[in-house]
């Protein structure tokens, strides 16, 4: 920026150094076009590509039969696309909310220096470093009927609410969901101590000062200074919980009969296993149509509030 | 300074000409795993789904030895789930990988309708590897034109297993009768064992092993058949009796059959608290070594005395790209595996139970067990293979969700079969 705000000064005897400068060279258009290109390529031709393929009945082999709006038609009638709908909209909700308020509250419990803080952040950021895979199958063992968590139920006298966990329809969502904040929790976590390091001490003292209870402080005066923070924890929370497909096909599967199945899992299913890729296309295009009609109604709710 | 930017400008296209070489290769590549490339001719590759420890080690072995056509072999192990979803792609590329292992069944026929499967009949013809194989096994790796399309090497059987000690401990006898079967139950759990074992949490599929042999008993071989080619409905009063008598099983299952898949089912079983599995033969795998002499079968009993006597033998084995650009190398591979000899080879070595295909295998080596196998399928008047071997993989997801939702309630069986049948239309149909 300097550099450039500065050179016509120093250098105002030679005009036509000037008009080269302000002419584009081709290094940088061959550093902008090839990953466009690339990307082109390799991101939205296989995403358009997805599109058109959802207008039609395909398996892979041969031609594909142009159906029209059927698979669109087949996917509302569809009670295990339903089903997969509504447990999205509990994942969100669950995996968002749960993930944000528990990343949040450690931040603030952590941010202050104190013995052993830095290895309680590593054990709650450690999960992180595990593939949400493996998380999955060390989860599954945990479920497992006698498993630790059983065991431990039974050891504190709650041997009643032993149970099947993923087998079991009404409890299966919930015990996959918790697996899933169990690690997404120190993320946020990280996210949010770095927004607190970057905020101003002084307002806090200030405030103090003024008589503000320790909520009042954070509530007022810490949060609105978290803002650009809680638009990255937004955004990655939404993309996260609508993504989410790992964790859900190692533990069940979308099991026990579908109870547990995802927009993702169920695309999948109907993608990957049952090479149904025209049917397994809409429902990308449904995920693909949600997400970003999330990111874009909060982006653009949030561009508002800061021109107020 | 023009030099600089000739050579920044040579320097560019030598990145891009760099870049484009692996992008090319990966598009060649990518449906042909490992046999993209010029050598493809000389090379057959095998692409195995096999996964297994044993039986894989089993294969490499059998590969690593062979030396006929005087071509390579690459060996390529792929987790079966993707090979499954990209068989298509596999078939389709223009490198095709040369030789496939697959299960014969609606799928290869499928692949063989649309051109996609080498046409071997010359294998089961004169002196080809195949030709002496039985009539079964013949019209089951011929596609719907005609053409054999598939080259089955090993198959199993399935039964009801159980450990020959624990019965004796427990003094009490395989039964013969679907009435003895309920009884032998009945017994077993009044003294605190669970009479059956299964493992249909991440493995659905297994709750269709129950589903096939009790409509095969109650209603035969030619109805399930009707049944799994959309020609009946899940709605027949026939469908609603296999689930009545399904229903009666469901007490006698160890209540944590929900939780594991078909390897964990084998624990209780292994620890004496479960008596029973009906199960494939590759469950002798899944027992501990010194346990696995101990294990034997029976067959599930008759109930209804008028239909013919029916088992389930899945049979798996290769077929080949019709757009491998080396066939003949290809046919004498399949040839090779085929052979009795490495037949018998694969079946000793893999530890598993598992039938040789070829009639010269000689069997007198095998344990008593597999021999017992060989019997069962030899005097048995039917063979199927398994729910979705004999519809698609597509319509035993309807069966996983609405057997596994019946067993978790099986008051209302109606409505379970009303589901049903509208997830198999919607297959059907599309």
């Amino acid at each position: 920026m300097t550099a450039v705000q500065d050179a016509p000064v120093q250098k105002a005897g030679a005009p036509p150094r000037q008009g080269r400068r302000r002419r584009v060279p081709p290094l940088v258009w061959a550093f902008l076009l090839l990953p466009l290109a690339v990307e082109l390529f390799w991101v939205f031709w296989p995403a358009m590509n997805s599109f058109s393929l959802s207008f039609t009945s395909w398996n892979g082999v041969g031609a594909a039969r142009p159906v029209g709006f059927e698979n669109y038609e087949r996917l509302f009638a569809d009670p295990v696309f339903i089903t997969a709908l509504h447990n999205n909209v509990i994942w969100a909700i669950g995996f968002g909310g749960l993930s944000v308020i528990g990343g949040l509250a450690l931040a603030v419990a952590l941010n202050r220096p104190g013995r052993g803080v830095g290895i309680y952040r590593s054990a709650i950021y450690l999960p992180m470093v595990i593939s949400l895979a493996v998380t999955g199958l060390f989860w599954r063992v945990m479920y497992q009927p006698g498993g630790p968590i059983d065991v431990g139920l039974g050891a504190v006298g709650l041997g009643s609410l032993q149970q099947q966990w993923l087998a079991n329809p009404d409890t299966a969502l919930y015990a996959v969901l918790i697996a899933a904040v169990w690690r997404q929790v120190g993320y946020i976590m990280v996210l949010y101590l770095a927004g607190l390091k970057g905020c101003d001490p002084s307002l806090e003292e200030a405030a103090a000062v003024d008589g503000a209870n320790a909520w009042q402080r954070f509530w007022k005066v810490v949060m609105p200074q978290l803002r650009g923070v809680n638009t990255v924890v937004f955004a990655v929370t939404v993309i996260d919980s609508l993504r989410t497909f790992d964790i859900v096909w190692a533990m069940t599967r979308g099991g026990p009969y579908n109870t547990t199945q995802l927009l993702s899992t169920y695309m999948y299913q109907q993608g990957f296993t049952l090479v149904n890729l025209g049917y397994g296309s809409a429902i990308a295009v449904v995920i693909f149509v949600l997400a970003i009609a999330f990111i874009i109604t909060y982006l653009v709710r949030q561009a508002r509030t800061e021109e107020v | 300074m023009t030099a600089m930017e000739l050579s920044r400008r040579r320097f560019l296209l030598g990145a891009a000409s760099l870049g484009s070489v692996p992008l090319l290769a990966s598009c060649v590549g990518s449906g042909g795993g490992e046999a993209g490339g010029g050598q493809a001719s000389a090379t057959i590759t095998l692409q195995s789904s096999i996964q297994d420890t044993a039986p894989k080690a089993a294969l490499e072995e059998i590969v690593a030895a062979y030396q006929g056509a005087g071509a390579p072999v690459t060996l390529n192990a792929v987790a079966t789930e993707q090979f499954r979803a990209q068989l298509s792609t596999y078939l389709s590329s223009a490198t095709p990988p040369d030789v496939l292992t697959w299960y014969a069944g609606s799928v290869a026929n499928s692949y063989a309708a649309e051109g996609l499967l080498m046409d071997l009949s010359d294998l089961w013809t004169g002196d080809g590897a195949c030709a002496r194989f039985s009539d079964a096994l013949r019209s089951l790796s011929t596609s719907a034109g005609g053409q054999a399309i598939f080259v089955p090497t090993s198959y199993y059987w399935w039964s009801v297993f159980y450990k020959k000690s624990a019965f004796a401990s427990w003094g009490v006898e395989p039964p013969t009768t679907w009435d003895g079967f309920i009884a032998l139950c009945d017994q077993l759990k009044a003294r605190g064992i669970h009479p059956l074992t299964n493992g249909i949490g991440s493995t659905a599929w297994m709750a269709s092993g129950w589903f096939d042999y009790l409509n095969l008993r109650i209603n035969g071989a030619d109805y399930h058949r009707a049944l799994l080619a959309g020609q009946r409905s899940f709605t027949d009063p026939e469908v609603v009796a296999v689930l009545e008598e399904y229903r009666r099983l469901i007490p006698y299952f160890h209540p944590n059959q929900t939780s594991w898949d078909s390897q964990q089912a084998v624990t209780p079983m292994v620890n004496n608290e479960a008596a029973m599995y009906l199960v494939g033969a590759f469950v002798t795998q899944y027992f501990p070594e010194d346990q696995r002499d101990d294990l034997d079968f029976f067959s599930v009993p008759p109930i209804n005395p008028s239909v013919p006597s029916a088992e389930e033998a899945p049979t798996d084995g290769y077929f080949a790209a019709a757009r491998s650009d080396n066939p003949e190398g290809a046919k004498a591979l399949l040839s090779y595996l085929a052979s009795p000899e490495k037949q018998q080879e694969y079946i000793t070595k893999s530890g598993s139970s598992n039938l040789p295909t070829s009639p010269d295998v000689d069997t007198s080596g095998f344990s008593p067990l597999v021999q017992k196998g060989i019997q069962l399928l030899n005097n048995t008047e039917e063979i199927t293979q398994f729910f979705n071997r004999d519809s698609s993989d597509a319509l035993q997801t309807t069966a996983d969700a609405a057997l596994t939702r019946f067993i978790a309630d099986p008051t209302d069986i109606p409505a379970h079969l009303r589901d049903w049948q509208a997830a198999a239309q919607q297959v059907f149909s599309s």
